[in-house]
């Protein structure tokens, strides 16, 4: 079993499982904290990004006039902004058969990879995930569009301009895999690819492995994701939280008893506790507005946001904030708070309940009604008309590179009455800040990441015991900011497995057990003898058939061809807790003694077999991962029948 | 004991005596217990008073089938009547104590099983034990033995009342010849037989408590632990209380004992032992003597333990009790407790060679356990003020090392210290974000502020508790606890070069952030701060250059307050009415005309007072005011406030929360001690408990009505105090009509004093109004018995004082509201009523059963 690595951002994970002999991708997350790179894309013209000096080197000798533009001594690209996709030269994307999405965040490189690289298979992700993701991509290749540029800027990729460019730049890797963004038709095509599940359906893959979806209780329909054989069974963990906010709560003990947990989308902000960053985001936001200025909420368009707007709903009335609009700017806007509202089955129970009421499950429905919340697709059109000030607007992208924020940005960012509250994660705040500098306007850094901490995820581990844990590398050792809060990092007995970007893990369990069936007539012409009421043993000789990762015994042909010897020399060969069965069965062993050994040995070496036709149970002293390669191999068994009770040993 | 009582008596004996089960309640005996004892104290003979009592006594205890909880009520009753030795010996001749007090008769009857019997039986002996004629009865008895049993009584109760019991007998007969009063010898030249017979009794008494203290003190297996317990706390109730001769035979006789304890160094038992050395200590220095070198070596042992936890409690318990002339135990516990601060901070308090400490290694073991790691931090943190104000002999670092290490603590604490000391990242991990640790270090650092050489470190100290206000993650206690700490140390921040302009900035940004949080404990919180800061303003000698005044001036601090008073939480609206009247104070301590500033808050707050739905912020209101008049130089000349005085006084008044009535008499009373405080007949009403007694005072000088006494109170009238006053005399809250009464009789004092009536005199034409339509003027009047007009009456305020009965409705209101269901009588009588009900309703059954069957 395998796991190659092909994204090392532990929240934007991209993962391979080859598992039996299934190529499982375990999400596919874009990591776009590449854009920070380069310059933000006005709606309007603005006359300051215009005026921006061309980056030249010290010695004069570099002179990318178009390409690079020098602000407050940053160096950025000017040029259509790109992303940084997950590897693609590891393993040949064409060959794998299905990929698991376990959250809408976790899939925006989802055309970069189901498209132009031969992909086959099956995309399997809930109905929210599907919806809201094809918002959030809807979103960004809007954010694209609407502003083209002609150019694209591609010589400051050359290794040797690159090697003297200052600050990040210098330091980015893999910058020719970088991508510009993908469009609706590329979109709409990855999309089509998908097949919806709900939690804990379990989804049948080639008869080798069942995969199904547990709620991960992060965002609407997250997902962790079982990917179980009859004896084997591997968690991925991705982008969880046990915070009561609007999704269904998580389910984690479906988590127990894996061999295998992989671990992924921890928290990106172990030291700020959500609820306290909602109420510095609260308390700053009432500040401004008392005092007159605006305040923007760069924010995806899902997600958080919900959870925002029902925070002010309660608060605004507390604070007299009552009559201050709020303003919700995106493309898909409307659809998605919406799509927030008609999903009920996928809310936690609070907010189901409120369904049956019935009542809209989130309170942003009534700030609508009365006029609180407008919401519009873009600062064109009727926003202009209708914007008043002070007000508050939410609007993307939080990287503050394209979008409708970048003009507030532009309009605001010179009045310190002003604040800008960063509630979103994955960027840092003062890397998104660079290219509007000198700036007046406040900043606050409010992130809240809902996902789980380390405090939480060590609890979790201890109660669901897997037993081994992969892990991206940043969560084996302390953030490198704090080296000595050893409290922010993975510490576990194995400890865990770490991975990085095109790291390739052995995963560390060897399969044992398989299941092997047994055809009707063989099992009929069996002869179990009663050694204790309700427990019969049998020997049987039979021929494995093994297809479609199915294994079956069969009778053995009439005329069996002479066993070589080789085949007998293995016998001995085989582990001596169980000999032959014969002085078992001719009463040389007390009964009790060998149902004790049966005991011992059933954990670690007897191969249970099932019956077809009467559920009746056999133990295997045989290695069968041996015998499903050698097909058709002889092999010997002790039957026991478990009579009445029809259970498994 | 009144007649009503006295001829009901007998009858409650008899219904007692019959049975027990028909008591109206479950308290009924032990009132009835209270009373006797009462009538004891106050000097009279129950046997005397209550002859049936006796009869009551003999009949009961002969029958063994009455209720348990009647038996152990007559058994109390023989001792409160034993208790003298005169009641003693008519019960002794009557052979009463025999009966009563015999074990045996009990224990064969089945009734000593229940504990209500038995601790019947210690309580009466204890009453009884007044008198060395007792104690001679007591030990002649052998109840010695049996009391010793019941000191590991399975019942708490008992086994408690037994331990006091066995430390009453030794305290209260022991031989003290020049201080005693009850010693057993204490006439030594009359030496005559009862005299010898008590001395005997009590050496025997002694010689059998110390042969028990010394057998069974060290515990033969682990679980007699609890009677270790009990006798440790035996010795600690006698140590304490012991004369020399005592202690020292005590002492003698529990040396051994107490040294294998000590040796044996059971945790459970670290806190007692602790308890029964130090008292041992204590009473050795009380004495001024030379303390037993026995006990200091077992303290030194106790400092000396192994187990670190233990090692903690006992150095904490040690500094608690104050024997600081103890050097070196002193200094030892110091170190014991400084070490888990040291080990958690690596800051070197017990100095560099402290890590060649032997303790320091297990500590850091039982450091690394959570929960005890927690509790051991927050044991020396509770005592950290206490030792940076021991002399600096006995300190192994300078104090302000203890504020530098608490302070690093709490930087450790809320996760943003830098790095933590080598080796203890594990120990470091126990406490990041514990806020039980976070509260215990600032309140300690609250403590700390007066501690030598702290002010060098007041810039430090804001700079972590601004951390700790800024800290989004901070639980409203440890914002609250922030806040109180940061007002402290202003206090005693002289040194304005500590108030940096970025701690300003900073301050001022976070206060008004924090006055718009979402939870309103901290609203509340932060507003009580701007309030205290600015009451550290009002209450410095000097105006200028306080820290307070640096860093948060009034500019900043009243917008905030007024935005506070539209809070939708309650609480915080009634905090920034206190806290806007704190800083104001200095405004009117100065006699500053207001400002349109202050008279926008005026309004505001009338509006609150007259709409506001909750009490806190009205009560706040009234309090405003008054705290605005009695602060003011010359209130009378303010006539924003004057006009201000007459609304609070007329809404407060009318107020539906009788908290808002009472403090509208506060600010009533303030008016009239402005008024009439130069007046001769005029005293001060203080809330002193003995009223009638400033009245009585006064009537003895009867004085002709007071010169200008006419127009302040046409004045008071005016205002609206009388009719504040008169209404709040009718109110049906008892507090207000108390306070309203004394308001109203000091009024009638000053204007009016006794004596006949001058009609003529110009006071005696000031007359007020007395509304109509049912209010408290309806009931005025009805008191007064004047004619009900249409719209009201106009009375004189003289004849009105004079006519309203106020003393007599003083002695009403100063009694409780429940007096009359408090008395005797009326507890006689209950008695007598539910065992009637209780007889009906036992005969009646049966007759309703027939009826039911036909």
């Amino acid at each position: 079993m395998k796991l190659y690595c092909l994204s090392g951002h532990p929240t934007l994970p991209c993962n391979v499982l080859k598992f039996k002999s299934t190529t499982i991708m375990l999400d596919c997350g874009l990591d776009t904290t590449s854009v920070l790179n380069f310059l933000p894309l006005p709606l309007v013209h603005s006359p300051r990004l215009s005026k921006l000096p061309s980056w030249v080197s010290k010695d004069g000798t570099i002179n990318l006039e178009k390409e690079l533009k020098e602000c407050a001594g940053r160096v950025f690209v000017d040029s259509q902004p790109e992303f940084c996709l997950p590897e693609r030269e590891l393993l040949d994307l064409s060959t794998v058969d299905v990929i698991l999405v376990s959250n809408y965040h976790c899939m925006m490189a989802l055309p970069y990879i189901t498209e132009h690289t031969g992909f086959t298979g099956t995309v399997y992700a809930t109905e929210p995930t599907l919806q809201i993701g094809r918002l959030l991509m809807e979103e960004l290749v809007t954010f694209m569009e609407r502003v083209p540029k002609a150019q694209s800027a591609t010589c400051w990729k050359n290794k040797e301009i690159q090697r003297m460019l200052p600050g990040p730049l210098k330091d980015a890797v893999d910058v020719w895999t970088w991508k510009r963004s993908y469009s609706m038709q590329e979109v709409n095509s990855a999309l089509s690819k998908v097949q919806l599940v709900g939690y804990s359906q379990k989804v049948e893959l080639f008869g080798a492995v069942q995969v199904s979806p547990l709620s991960s209780g992060y965002s609407l329909g997250s997902s962790n994701w079982i990917i179980q054989s009859h004896h084997e069974k591997v968690s991925y963990v991705s982008g969880s939280s046990l915070l009561t906010t609007h999704p269904q709560p998580m389910d984690q003990s479906s988590l127990k008893n894996s061999d295998v947990l992989i671990l992924t989308g921890l928290t990106q902000m172990p030291t700020a506790n959500p609820d306290g960053m909602l109420g510095e985001f609260c308390s700053n936001l009432a500040m401004t507005i008392r005092a007159g200025g605006n305040v923007l909420v760069p924010c995806y368009s899902s997600g958080v946001i919900y959870d925002l707007l029902e925070c002010l709903y309660q608060f605004i009335d507390n604070a007299n904030l009552g009559t201050t609009p709020f303003y919700f700017i995106s493309p898909v806007a409307n659809s998605s708070l919406e799509f927030s509202q008609i999903f009920a089955e996928w809310l936690c129970h609070n907010k189901q309940s409120k369904v049956y009421l019935p009542e809209p499950p989130f309170p942003h429905a009534e700030l609508i009604q009365t006029n609180k919340l407008k919401h519009y697709s873009s600062i064109h059109g009727d926003f202009s008309s209708e914007f008043r000030q002070p007000c508050v607007v939410f609007t993307g992208h939080p990287s503050l590179r394209f979008g409708d924020v970048v003009h507030f940005m532009e309009l605001w960012g010179k009045s310190s009455l002003n604040t800008i509250i960063f509630t979103e994660p994955d960027f840092s705040y003062l890397d998104a800040l660079a290219p509007y500098q000198p700036l007046a306007m406040k900043c606050v850094y409010c992130p809240i990441d809902t996902r789980l901490n380390f405090h939480q995820v060590s609890k979790l581990l201890k109660e669901v015991q897997p037993l081994h844990v992969v892990c991206p590398e940043q969560y084996t050792q302390p953030p490198q900011s704090q080296a000595h809060r050893s409290d922010l990092m993975l510490e576990l007995h194995p400890p865990p497995m770490p991975y990085r970007r095109c790291s390739v893990l052995n995963l560390p369990f060897r399969r044992r057990y398989e299941r092997v069936y047994i055809l009707p007539e063989l099992a009929n012409s069996l002869v179990p003898s009663e050694i204790k009421p309700g427990v019969s043993l049998a020997t049987v000789s039979a021929v494995l058939h093994s297809k479609d990762n199915k294994h079956t015994l069969q009778s053995v042909p009439k005329a069996p061809p002479a066993p070589p010897s080789k085949k007998r020399k293995r016998v001995p060969e085989e582990p001596p807790v169980l000999l032959g069965p014969k002085p078992l069965l001719s009463g040389a062993v007390p009964l009790e003694a060998f149902l004790a050994t049966l005991q011992k040995v059933r954990r670690d070496l007897i191969v249970v077999f099932r019956i077809m036709s009467c559920n009746t149970f056999l133990c295997c002293k045989n290695k069968c991962e041996e015998s499903v390669r050698r097909n058709k191999q002889f092999i010997t068994c002790r039957a026991e029948s478990a009579g009445r009770t029809r259970s498994w040993l | 004991m009144d007649a009503d009582c006295a001829s009901l008596l007998p009858g409650v004996c008899a219904v007692l005596a019959a049975s027990g089960r028909s008591l109206p309640d479950d308290t009924s005996l032990e009132k009835l217990l209270d009373w006797f004892t009462g009538l004891t104290e106050a000097g009279g003979s129950l046997l005397e008073a209550c002859p049936c009592l006796l009869e009551f006594i003999s009949t009961v205890v002969l029958n063994t089938a009455v209720d348990p909880g009647v038996l152990s009520f007559a058994l109390r009753l023989t001792g409160l009547m034993a208790a003298t030795e005169d009641g003693y010996e008519k019960l002794q001749e009557r052979s009463v104590l025999d009966q009563v007090f015999q074990l045996q008769r009990w224990r064969e009857a089945g009734l000593w099983e229940d504990p209500c019997l038995r601790i019947g039986w210690i309580l009466g002996l204890r009453s009884m034990l007044q008198h060395p004629k007792a104690l001679c009865f007591f030990v002649q008895s052998d109840f010695i033995d049996p009391l010793l049993q019941l000191q590991t009584d399975a019942s708490l109760f008992v086994a408690s009342a037994a331990n006091q019991m066995l430390a009453h007998i030794l305290l209260f007969f022991q031989p003290v010849p020049s201080l005693g009063c009850n010693g057993v010898d204490k006439k030594e030249e009359d030496d005559d037989d009862g005299t010898k017979r008590a001395s005997a009794a009590y050496a025997a008494a002694l010689a059998a408590i110390s042969g028990y203290l010394k057998e069974s003190l060290v515990p033969k297996k682990y679980t007699a632990l609890r009677q270790s317990l009990q006798i440790l706390k035996l010795l600690a109730l006698l140590l304490a209380a012991a004369g020399p001769p005592l202690c020292d035979g005590l002492l003698q006789t529990a040396g051994d004992p107490l040294e294998d304890l000590v040796a044996a160094g059971c945790s459970q038992l670290t806190l007692p032992l602790m308890d029964v050395l130090l008292a041992a200590c204590s009473s050795s220095g009380f004495n001024q003597r030379v303390p037993d070198q026995r006990v200091g070596r077992l303290l030194s042992s106790m400092l000396d333990v192994n187990e670190p936890a233990d090692l903690l409690h006992a150095a904490a318990a040690f500094l608690r009790r104050g024997h600081h002339s103890d050097v070196v135990n002193t200094t030892r516990a110091v170190r014991i407790l400084l070490l888990p601060l040291h080990i958690v901070t690596g800051q070197t308090l017990l100095g560099t060679n402290a890590t060649a400490d032997g303790r320091r290694s297990s500590a850091v073991e039982q450091l690394k356990c959570k929960t005890s790691c927690i509790s051991m931090t927050c044991v020396t943190l509770t005592n950290a003020p206490r030792i940076a104000l021991l002399p600096l002999g006995v300190l192994p670092c300078a104090p302000d090392l203890i504020v530098t290490a608490v302070l690093s603590l709490l930087r450790i604490c809320s996760g943003v210290s830098s790095s933590s000391p080598p080796g203890c990242g594990e120990v470091c991990r126990n406490v990041i974000g514990s806020g039980k640790v976070q509260k215990c270090a600032l309140e300690a650092l609250t403590a700390l502020d007066g501690s030598p050489g702290a002010t060098e470190k007041t810039s430090e100290v804001f700079t972590v508790l601004m951390q700790y206000l800024e800290n989004p993650d901070s639980d409203p206690t440890v914002l609250h606890k922030s806040y109180q700490a940061f007002v402290k140390w202003t206090g005693v921040c002289t040194d304005l070069s500590f108030v940096t302009d970025q701690l300003r900035l900073d301050l001022v940004e976070l206060v008004r952030r924090r006055a718009c949080d979402m939870r309103w404990e901290v609203r509340d919180s932060t507003v009580e701060f701007l309030g205290q800061l600015a009451g550290l303003r009002a209450s410095a000698a000097t105006t200028e250059g306080t820290a307070s005044d640096a860093l948060l001036g009034a500019r900043c601090t009243t917008p905030l307050l007024k935005e506070a008073l539209q809070d939708a939480e309650s609480y915080v609206r009634a905090s920034a009415v206190s806290a806007l009247a704190k800083s104001l104070t200095h405004g009117w301590q100065q006699g500053a005309a207001p400002s349109e500033d202050e008279k926008e808050i005026v309004s505001r707050l009338l509006e609150i007072l007259s709409q506001d739905t909750e009490g806190f912020p009205r009560r706040a209101v009234v309090q405003y005011f008054a705290s605005w008049f009695s602060s003011s130089a010359s209130p009378s000349s303010a006539p924003l406030l004057m006009r201000c005085a007459r609304s609070v006084l007329s809404q407060g008044s009318a107020d539906l929360d009788w908290e808002v009535k009472v403090h509208t008499l506060e600010l009533a009373q303030l008016l009239l001690d402005e008024a009439f405080s130069g007046h001769r007949g005029y005293r001060k009403v203080s809330d002193a408990p003995h009223p009638r007694a400033a009245v009585s005072e006064l009537t003895r000088a009867p004085r002709a009505s007071p010169e200008g006494a006419e127009s302040d109170l046409a004045a008071a009238v005016e205002l609206g105090v009388v009719a504040a006053l008169l209404s709040g005399l009718v109110d049906c809250d008892r507090p207000v009509g108390l306070r309203a009464c004394r308001l109203l009789m000091a009024l009638r004092d000053a204007v009016c004093p006794p004596g006949p009536p001058d009609a003529t005199a110009a006071v005696a034409t000031v007359s007020c109004e007395l509304p109509g339509g049912g209010g408290w003027g309806e009931e005025i009047r009805k008191t007064l018995g004047v004619e009900s007009g249409e719209g009201g009456a106009r009375v004189s305020v003289c004849e009105a004082l004079r006519s309203l009965g106020l003393d007599e409705r003083l002695d009403v209101l100063t009694r409780s509201s429940d007096h009359v269901h408090n008395s005797p009588l009326s507890l006689l009588q209950d008695i007598l009523t539910a065992s009637a009900a209780h007889t009906r309703a036992d005969t009646q059954p049966g007759e309703e059963v027939i009826v039911d069957c036909y």
